[in-house]
């Protein structure tokens, strides 16, 4: 009775681990492993598209998390387990490139390079690691209606940093609870992309050309000090306390990304609003310089799937591929420079501004430290709006903070 | 004697599931982060793997952030685990009265502790926002509002109180059911000696619960110093690292920096840390027997 029993036991477990074990018999086809960002619904039809076009290759897609990819992601890569192509986001991918995990694809480049923006993150050392597939700017959105209250020409929205204060003030006088400009404070990832666009159209920057940190130049210090300027007529809050006052019209103006034109059309149907580039510092000096992100394409070096990866990644990125996913995701664009020249995107006034901003927005430097130095120009800025210290001081602790990183990255 | 075969007893079997993900999932991980925490490890780059030694201890004595999470941590701690134990405590003591749809109000009571953890702190960020639940009702006071998570004075202590709210419930279950097991004639003997409310309390009630309340302490010690989903829901870390707990910065320094072997020292510091607290509240509160605990002092 007892040894029946065990057997019943050994048989049950036996049973479960086969059942876990179990796998379908992919021998005489190529698996390509593919791990994205985007819903299964947007991406399926592409992938779909490749398996037609290559008779014997399946595309195993996974879809990641904003939230935990980067973790599945290394944890991963620790284990051998790792795809054979991945999306990662254009800030993150310097420190792969930097750890030597990704297939060197500089030949795709020289061949790609004048077809496509947004290549910056994807070089290291003079090599290419990483394929441009989408990317998005952030642009100045405006509310018609409260530039209207305010006496303000809203066809004609703010150009020069003068006007912007202007507005802001001029809107942000309209009465309690309502505010002419916004400002992001307390949450990461996006505090230094709003205040880098005033900082990089002044002419200043993290690194010169020569590697040297300059974030407490006269130019950065200039566009800390008019972020400032802004602040008494600026609501300061996250970024979904923003959007939720500019989609009630209660915020007159904020710098923000392609997902609010998705975002308005459903949940503020009736919201007035413009888009426009953002202003520069005057009219003779400086650019419309904005923040730029990418979704880059990357084959794993320990891939053993490279070449149909890498073909995978080329087709991905192909203008009517990226376009059609820009399309159906409503929140990115094309990175190749084909999408300047379609009317999909050029036709619609909002969209324009969207693809114009593009050509002269910035990417982050393409540094493996720069998740650590975005949260010591994230406080730099934050310690000025709190009034903690003077703009100068905070901004001469984040370059030195910035050189404290990028030398520990250079020693190893 | 000796000669016998040993042969596991059936209930071996049924235990090795359990063994084994505890093995997988807790023994190994254990083990692991402290190999980690004598190496420079990074996931993306397990070939250039170093032997530090005591390197990555070394930084925590020089490690302003580490020093920042460590004070917001203690000051969590300090300021939660006593105020929800004693406002457990009373609402457990309450419930020994007569009041009307006790089992009613004891499912309120609970209510929260079957919410996820990232749903509470979504709902109170809401709460917290400016336009929110809070600030609306300030408003009727005519008190201005005020971004309770974006001011670097009022993220902390406007998590400690969501905190209090979402745990208090919990605690006070746990310390009414050990005190529906003291027997009703030491009550009845108390109110014989004519003892008040706070004397029968004093004397009867928390002697009693000792053990029970050592329980409550140690498992919200060891939580609150733990206190993470909270904060990289509702702050991560910020405004100006004023939410920073150990446990965040944690989370940073691995899985955004990829220093898993100053990570694992962390790690290890939060387990020391909650263990010396959590051995301070047992030997604290000692259970005494019942009648030496029950007699007048």
């Amino acid at each position: 009775m007892r040894g029946a029993r065990r057997v019943a036991v050994v048989v049950a477990s036996a049973a479960l681990v086969a059942l876990a074990c179990g796998k379908k018999d992919t021998s005489d086809r190529i698996v390509v492993r593919f791990w994205q960002f985007w819903d299964l619904a947007v991406i399926e039809p592409q992938v779909a598209a490749f398996e037609a076009q290559h008779p014997g290759v399946d595309v195993e897609v996974e879809q990641l998390t904003w939230a935990t990819g980067l973790e599945k992601i290394q944890a991963a890569l620790a284990s051998g387990t790792q795809p054979d192509l991945c999306e990662l986001g254009s800030t993150w991918l310097p420190r792969f490139s930097y750890d030597g995990v990704l297939e060197d694809i500089t030949t795709v480049y020289e061949a790609e390079r004048d077809s496509f923006l947004m290549w910056e993150s994807a070089l290291w050392n003079g090599r290419a690691y990483g394929l441009p597939w989408v990317q998005g700017s952030r642009v100045l959105f405006i509310n018609r209606d409260l530039f209207r209250r305010a006496g303000l020409d809203p066809d004609r929205p703010p150009q020069t940093w003068d006007e912007l204060l202007t507005a802001s003030q001029k809107i942000g006088e309209l009465g309690t609870g309502i505010y002419g400009f916004g400002q992001n404070i307390g949450e990461r990832y996006v505090l230094y992309k709003k205040f880098m666009a005033f900082a990089w159209g002044n002419g200043g920057d993290v690194f010169d050309e020569t590697g040297t940190v300059v974030l407490n130049s006269p130019a950065v210090l200039e566009a800390l000090e008019f972020y400032l300027k802004l602040a008494p007529y600026s609501l300061q809050e996250k970024q979904e306390i923003l959007d939720q006052y500019f989609k009630t019209g209660r915020l007159g103006m904020q710098v923000s990304g392609a997902w609010n034109l998705k975002n308005y059309k459903l949940e503020a149907p009736d919201l007035d609003y413009g888009v426009a580039l953002v202003p520069k510092p005057a009219a003779d000096h400086g650019s419309h310089a904005s923040f730029a992100g990418a979704e880059m394409l990357v084959v794993f070096k320990a891939s053993r799937r490279k070449e149909i990866a890498i073909e995978f990644a080329r087709f991905l990125q192909a203008y009517p591929q990226a376009k059609q996913l820009s399309l159906a995701a409503g929140s990115v664009f094309p990175a190749a420079r084909a999408a300047m020249n379609d009317p999909t995107f050029m036709s619609d006034p909002r969209v324009r501004v969207f693809v114009e901003q593009s050509l002269t927005s910035r990417t982050t430097p393409a540094h493996p430290g720069w998740i650590e130095m975005e949260e010591a120009i994230d406080r730099a800025v934050e310690e000025s709006l709190y009034g903690r210290r003077a703009p100068r001081w905070c901004l001469d602790d984040a370059a030195k903070e910035v050189q404290q990183i990028a030398a520990r990255f250079q020693k190893k | 004697m000796a000669s016998r075969r040993f042969v596991p007893s059936p209930v071996a079997w049924f235990l090795l599931p359990w063994a084994a993900v505890y093995a997988a999932f807790f023994v190994f991980p254990f083990v692991f982060s402290f190999v980690l925490a004598f190496l420079d490890y990074n996931p993306l780059n397990v070939a250039n793997t170093r032997l530090v030694g005591f390197d990555n201890f070394a930084r925590l004595f020089k490690d302003p952030a580490f020093h920042g999470a460590l004070r917001n941590t203690l000051v969590f701690v300090i300021g939660t685990v006593p105020v929800t134990t004693a406002l457990a405590l009373a609402l457990a003591s309450l419930m020994r009265g007569k009041i009307p749809l006790k089992g009613a109000f004891k499912a309120a009571l609970f209510l929260p502790s079957i919410l996820s953890v990232v749903v509470i702190a979504l709902l109170f960020k809401l709460f917290y926002a400016p336009g929110g639940a809070l600030n609306e009702l300030l408003a009727r006071f005519g008190i201005e509002g005020h971004g309770w998570l974006t001011d670097p004075r009022t993220a902390l202590p406007a998590i400690m109180a969501m905190d209090v709210w979402a745990a208090i419930g919990y605690y006070a279950i746990v310390l009414d059911a050990a005190r529906t097991s003291i027997p009703d004639s030491l009550y009845e003997a108390a109110e014989l000696e004519g003892a008040g409310a706070w004397a029968t309390f004093r004397h009867v009630t928390f002697p009693l619960l000792k053990p029970a309340i050592a329980f409550v302490l140690v498992i919200n010690t060891i939580r609150s110093f733990q206190v993470f989903i909270e904060v990289l829901v509702m702050t991560q870390g910020g405004p100006l690292g004023s939410t920073n707990t150990l446990v965040m910065y944690l989370y940073d320094t691995a899985f955004r920096r990829l220093d898993y072997g100053y990570a694992s020292v962390i790690a290890y510091a939060v387990f020391l840390l909650s263990g010396i607290f959590s051995i301070v509240a047992m030997r604290r509160l000692r259970p005494e027997s019942a009648v030496e605990g029950a007699r007048p002092l």
